[in-house]
This record gives C-alpha cells, structure tokens and sequence, in this order.
C-alpha cells in the first residue's frame, strides 16, 4: 500500500492514510498486519492496527496509532508516497446487522479507533451514543470531532478532567444520564482493566455486549499463538476467531 | 535447471525440496492456505502435541528482541486424542511430507505419543521435542542431559517404525554428545536448533516482559549459534540434519546446508511474512542457477572442505 497522509493529530497519537490499488476488503473491527521495514530485522514482527475507516470506493484506509515504542516510533517517519507491507483483511470484526437499536459505543485510549468505521456502519439503521475515554484532553479531542461530525451524541471521560467527566468511562456511563435499561447492545475496545469493569456492568443489566480485544500479536494469522484469549468455549486466538468477542464468552483472570 | 535440482533425501524421508516449517510457527498446516500453495514446501512439522490437551501459558506470551523474538507459548495444544480424531482427517489431504512433533513430560508420554503416531497414515515422519524451553517438567530438562536423550529416543524407537527425527536444544554445553545420545538411541535424523533460553526486560515498568519471565529466543539473533552447532554435528554424526535457527531468505537456508545441513527449518521468518517458506525455496532456486549448480546435494556439507 501507498501512504497518503501520515499526520500528527494529538498528543503522541496519528493518523495514517494508505491507498491501495485494489480493493480492499474490510469490516469494523478486523484489523491490517503492518510491515514496518523490509531492509532490516529490527523491528522484527509487523504490527496490527485496527482499522479507524475504510473508504471502499477510494480504496482508501485510515488507521489511528498511538507511538508507545520502537515500531510505532519508525512509522511516525513514513512519508506522502513510501509503500507499505500490509496484510488485510484479518480477524472477525463486529456485528454490523443490528436494526433499531438503541446503541452504546464505548472505548478508551487507542481502543476508541475501530468504533469510528463501526459507528459510520451502525448508525443508519439506529440510534447511538458514543462514550469516549482517555488520559486527557489532546488524547481525545480528535476523537470527539470526528464522532460529533457524524452526529452523534458524544460523551467524553478524561482521566485528568480536562475534557467531560473526570474519570474512567466506565464511571461515565454509570453516572451519566443514560437509561441503562433502554439499551440494546453495546460494542466496547479498550484496555483489559475497562472491558473488565465494562463486563460486571454489562452482567448485572443484562445488556448484549461484543468487544474488541487488544492481546499483543505475533504472526497476527492464527499460527503463533501468542494472542490466545480465555473462553467459555475454550481458548480462542485474538487475531482469528477476534479479535472480536462477545463479552460474556470471554473470561478474564484475577 | 532440472526438475529434481533441489531433491533431498533426509534417509527414508524424500524430499522434493528442502523446505520445512518448524513447529510451531505454522500451526496444523492448513492455516496459511490462503498465502501460498502449501504443498509446494519440502514438508510441514505441525504444532507439538502433548497427551492431554494444554492450554498454555499466561500472556504475554511474546517479546521482540533485536532481530528476534522471545516466545513461551507453553505447548498450547489439543491433545493427542483430539488431534487424531479432529486434526488429522483435515489435514490428510494437503499433499506433502507431513511431520508430528511430539512433546511429553516423562518418557512414557514420548512412548505413549509415538504408539498413537506409528499407524497414522498421514505422518511420514516423528519429531521427538526433548528441548521446548517453555514447559517446566520435561521439555528441555530431557534435552539438555544426554542420558534422557538417549533414553527418550531409545523407547520412541521400539514403538515408532517410521523415520525418527530427534530436535536437540542448545542451551547444552556440548551439542555433540546430545547428538551422539540420540543417534544411540535409535534417531534418524536430527533437527536444531530449538530456541535459545532468554528473558525480556521491561525498564519503564521494572518487570519481565513475559508472563513466564524467561521464553525461547528465535530470528535472525541466533542464526550463527544454530550454524555452529549444525556445522559441529555434520563432522561427528552420520545421519542427516535439519538446521534452523533464523532463516529469513534463500541465502540464510544455503549457508545451513553448506554447514551440513539436508534440509532446513523455516519458523520465525513466516511470522514476519506468511509466505517466507516458499520465498525461500524460490531464492535457493536462484542460488543453483546463479552459481551454476545442478544438484543442490552437492553443496551440502561443503564449507567443512
């Protein structure tokens, strides 16, 4: 793939745009396997990002990436025209068949990327609020424009309080206004601490939750097993029968 | 170049080419359809099997390192019933070499796995693991004493018929006596290298990286320890090896067959690149015709002379 656009759009975070000649197929949720340098061996393995939005008539794909080490450091320096590795297509994404729902979106930190592709599937065909966390202001800002763009109604947790609530967003949503009774489905992607909290809260209403797991991946195509998530149906690779899950199904430790 | 250019025979065990997959790195062989037509590699060496079914290790179970990675996946598997019953009818048809790789955590488990294995059609061949750094009991507390070695490989022989390929770990002082034990014992082959114990850091956090704070160090890091170590059994051993240990390209794979290997293990390399197994065999092609070769058997062993 081509590079379009590699920007800075927050605190640490980017924003990267890669062209492909062909089509590309992808879902909310399924996530794309970067090679970072074909020259060298360090960094060895390639890198998985979710995918942030598709645009299939362009053929354009946008990912959201955070720099938290070697790899994500070296992308920080592709540039307008540099070509890019990338397996496509990967892993099972969200259900995207929901139907006059009312719908909770709810992410924190970089977990928020695939909520924005899946928001833009969901939201014609019914109604959805978006809860957004992060550390702070500059780590959401980006995130809040683009979801408000859609119009929708938007809700923002910051760590330090800079931004919305003070506090995680899963405090959010407990202590927001939202009738918990009246949602239908929630799909979650965040840090295991939050899909953990997201789980009890889910159990006592009751609500049908599917999540996007974050494991640290290997091959990122179903051989290493290096990203096995713990089932009720067994253990299940993150990078294949995911990195989607029904919440319920997935059991978390401690 | 002929057809049969890059023919290998590792004893009884033919090959069309020298490639393998090492264990674990391309699941049960069916996985990495979509990238490239499997049948095209020399062979497959299939996930390790344990008796029961193992669920593995905590995660994080992978760390990068300077041109390697550090993994202790822990042997997650099915089990050796499951894998007869639900794996096998699978992958029976995929049309090349399939290799078992066998873990256990006493001698009877390697015995008891090799008998379920003697019958099975579509097993050409047995790896013994006595070296997976990653499980506590067994694993490479077998492969790192040559008593055990020869032990182990003596009891899979008297129930196993077919050819024996025994994997030898390098966390040894001496990987020739390893050697020596289980060609006594009754191997036909030997493969190495297995991964080289290692640990991760994290400085920022103050802890381990893995969950099991040591893991099996593979890439490109190793590759001059696995060639050492296959060029040291090539002169004392008489039975064919497999080598492996940072096989990234064609050339990587030549400078293994020069030091004696037969054939080659391609692992790490097909986690950066599903289809690296085949690129490699492409760019061995290329090595003959570049130098003019007509039969890869004749490099074999070549840098000893």
């Amino acid at each position: 793939m081509k590079i379009k656009s590699n920007k800075k759009i927050g605190s640490k975070i980017f924003k990267l745009e890669l062209k492909s000649s062909k089509k590309i197929k992808g879902e909310p949720g399924q996530f794309i396997h970067l090679k970072l340098n074909s020259d060298s061996y360090d960094p060895l393995l390639r890198r998985p990002f979710s995918i942030f939005d598709l645009n299939y008539d362009e053929n354009l794909l946008t990912i959201v990436y955070k720099v938290c080490g070697k790899g994500t450091e070296l992308m920080t320096k592709l540039k307008k025209g540099d070509k890019i590795e990338a397996l496509k297509n990967l892993g099972n994404g969200f259900n995207t068949n929901k139907k006059n729902n009312d719908i909770i979106l709810i992410g924190g930190g970089m977990g928020i990327a695939p909520l924005y592709f899946l928001a833009k599937k969901v939201k014609p065909k019914n109604n959805v609020k978006v809860l957004l966390g992060a550390s702070s202001e500059c780590e959401l800002e980006f995130f809040k424009t683009k979801f408000s763009k859609l119009g929708l109604e938007v809700y923002n947790a910051t760590m330090n309080g800079s931004l919305g609530y003070k506090g995680t967003v899963i405090e959010l949503l407990n202590n927001s206004k939202i009738n918990k009774d009246k949602i239908d489905y929630i799909y979650g992607c965040g840090p295991t601490k939050m899909l953990k909290e997201l789980k009890s809260l889910v159990t006592s209403q009751k609500i049908s939750t599917e999540v996007s797991l974050e494991e640290r991946m290997g091959c990122g195509v179903g051989v290493c097993l290096s990203c096995t998530v713990k089932t009720i149906n067994g253990n299940m690779r993150a990078c294949k029968e995911g990195p989607v899950f029904k919440l319920k199904e997935v059991i978390f430790d401690g | 170049m002929a057809k049969n250019a890059l023919n290998v025979s590792l004893g009884e065990l033919k090959l069309k080419n020298p490639v393998i997959t090492a264990s674990g790195t391309f699941g049960f062989g069916t996985e990495l359809a979509e990238y490239f037509p499997v049948a095209n590699l020399g062979a497959v060496t299939l996930k390790g099997i344990t008796v029961e079914e193992s669920l593995g290790n905590d995660l994080p179970r992978i760390a990068e390192t300077p041109a390697g990675i550090l993994n202790s996946i822990g042997l997650e598997n099915p089990g050796i019933e499951k894998f007869k019953k639900n794996t096998i009818p699978e992958i029976k048809n995929l049309n090349l070499p399939l290799i078992a790789n066998i873990s256990g955590y006493s001698i009877k488990d390697f015995k008891y796995l090799a008998q379920k294995l003697e019958n099975e059609e579509a097993i050409k061949a047995l790896e013994v693991n006595v070296s997976c750094p990653n499980i506590k009991e067994g694993g490479m507390a077998f492969g790192t004493d040559s008593e055990m070695i020869y032990k182990v490989s003596k009891e899979v022989r008297k129930v196993y018929t077919g050819p024996l390929i025994v994997k030898l770990s390098p966390n040894v002082t001496d990987i020739v006596e390893m050697g020596k034990a289980a060609v006594e014992g009754g191997a036909d082959i030997i493969s190495l290298i297995n991964t080289l114990l290692g640990m991760a850091i994290d400085a920022d956090k103050q802890e381990a990286v893995l969950a099991n704070d040591f893991g099996g160090l593979s890439g490109p890091a190793v590759k001059p320890v696995a060639l050492r170590m296959v060029y040291q059994l090539y002169k004392k051993l008489n039975v064919p090896i497999i080598g492996m240990g940072g096989i990234m390209s064609g050339k990587d794979a030549v400078e293994f067959l020069l030091a004696g290997a037969s054939a080659v293990g391609v692992g790490t390399a097909t986690l950066r690149d599903p289809d690296a197994s085949q690129k490699i065999i492409f760019e061995i092609e290329n090595y003959l015709e570049k130098h003019n070769i007509s039969d890869l058997n004749d490099i074999i062993g070549k840098a000893h002379q």
